[in-house]
């Protein structure tokens, strides 16, 4: 079992990286010319990977897709397609549920301007697992209206819409059809519902991205009484959200990256690079030649008999678990080797985990 | 800094990402490179300064190598041990 303080400090540690390094090369892009826009792309597809490989937990993207809804599309895509509410039937399925109940939560600490009582969250989360037909995503957008209003959207697995307006606890359902067009999404949805709901989240104030593909773009506001339309840049991203839609899927869909490492037995290796210089070169390298000597000349009558051949250590090579990391010390006595080393970063058995300094022995 | 942190699940990811961005002609190689080397400093510092946690392993010794200051290791049957406050647990 991982170790819990591991299990935090990890997704922390990356995120934080992540975090850095896309500031860092924030000017890096700009002075060459690059657009932002290519920069957020690549924090995507950084964290998508991150997340694809299951080594390690990311919520923190899952935050951020509130505000650049970008990747709600994907994970409610996949669990369209795999029909499960299990969260821990598929790793995949298991971050995108728990996206999706973040995301509902979140609209609700975000709603500083217009405090209300979320209640339906609670519902929807019941509502997914209850239904969780095709696609079991739930996506909550919430998105600041120009005026200062706050218009939370909020799309349950069946495709039922209940949407929260700050102003007026008016709920507007819809039943969504599961397989509308991003192009026909406002027609059939404003003739199904009670009262209007794309005019209502109109581009403008927000966009829901769901397994459905449906969006919001550019609605007339008109429609919707209680809707308080402002033109916004919203718009623009809602419409970029859904050109990438059709993109992410097949992406997504594609078998996915294996970068995950199932141990064939119980080895790891370490490289280690020297950085204090405390370790004892001169014996080290001596024994080294020593032992190269000696094998060549004995290498040959062996050779047929041995068990452990090179041959597997070079397969080993690319499929064991892996310890990258310092050494402070390596150490031998005839064949009992002890290691000293310090911040290392390990991925055992798919999983990553990573420690400031570590001590092993081993015979050889 | 070190490159050493490039082959890591944080680090083939970017890389890989990069390679997409480059596939695509969205960047330029030399600013992919640019991104690698921003994150070995960013890895390295993040790394000496944020994690605490302390491992334990034992194991039997397959291989070992020294080439360019560089130690590669290859163990059997390695049991790694988490040492915190609350005590230890196995991680294999």
């Amino acid at each position: 079992m991982a170790n819990s303080a591991n299990t935090n400090t990890v997704p922390k540690l990356y995120r934080s990286v992540i975090e850095d390094v896309i500031n860092d090369v924030r000017d890096i892009f700009l002075d060459d010319g690059v657009d932002e826009q290519v920069l957020m792309e690549l924090k995507t597809l950084w964290e998508n990977k991150l997340m694809q490989s299951r080594a390690v937990d990311g919520f923190h993207s899952e935050e951020q897709q509130l505000l650049l809804q970008v990747q709600q599309q994907h994970q409610p895509q996949q669990q369209h397609h795999h029909h499960h509410h299990h969260q821990q039937a598929q790793p995949q399925q298991t971050v995108p549920q728990q996206a999706q109940t973040q995301q509902v939560l979140l609209p609700a600490s975000q709603q500083a301007a217009a405090p209300q009582v979320i209640v339906p969250d609670s519902k929807l989360i019941q509502h997914m697992n209850a239904s969780s037909i095709t696609s079991a995503a739930a996506t909550a957008a919430t998105l600041a209206l120009p005026a200062g209003q706050l218009l939370q959207v909020v799309r349950a697995a069946n495709g039922a819409q209940y949407i929260f307006q700050p102003q007026q606890s008016v709920v507007l359902q819809q039943q969504v059809i599961p397989q509308m067009q991003p192009g026909g999404v406002q027609a059939p949805v404003i003739q199904q519902v009670l009262a209007p709901l794309p005019g209502g989240i109109s581009p403008q104030t927000g966009v829901i991205i769901q397994p459905q593909q449906i969006l919001f773009t550019g609605n007339k506001t008109q429609v919707i009484p209680t809707t308080v339309a402002a033109p916004t840049p919203a718009q623009a991203q809602i419409t970029a959200t859904g050109q990438q839609q059709p993109q992410a899927q097949p992406a997504q869909q594609q078998a996915p990256l294996v970068l995950q490492v199932d141990g064939t037995g119980d080895t790891s290796s370490e490289e280690d690079e020297d950085e204090e210089e405390d370790y004892d070169d001169d014996e080290e390298e001596d024994k080294e030649k020593d032992g190269a000597e000696d094998g060549q000349v004995e290498e040959e009558p062996l050779n047929s008999e041995d068990d452990v051949s090179d041959e597997e250590g070079q397969e080993l090579f690319d499929t064991e678990n892996v310890v990258v990391c310092q050494y402070d010390k390596i150490h031998r006595s005839k064949n009992k080797w002890k290691f000293h080393l310090k911040d290392g970063i390990m991925n055992l058995n798919g999983r990553d985990y990573i420690f400031s300094k570590a001590i092993g022995d081993a015979e050889w | 800094a070190y490159q050493l942190y490039r082959n890591t699940t944080l680090g083939n990811s970017l890389q890989e990402s990069l390679s997409e961005l480059i596939q695509s002609q969205q960047i330029a190689p030399q600013l992919a490179l640019q991104v690698l080397l921003q994150f070995d400093k960013a890895v390295n510092s993040e790394l000496a300064q944020r994690v605490r946690s302390r491992v334990n392993f034992r194991g039997s010794l397959n291989t070992y190598r020294f080439c360019n200051n560089v130690w590669t290791f290859v163990l059997n049957d390695v049991e790694f041990r988490e040492v915190t406050d609350a005590g230890s647990n196995t991680t294999e």
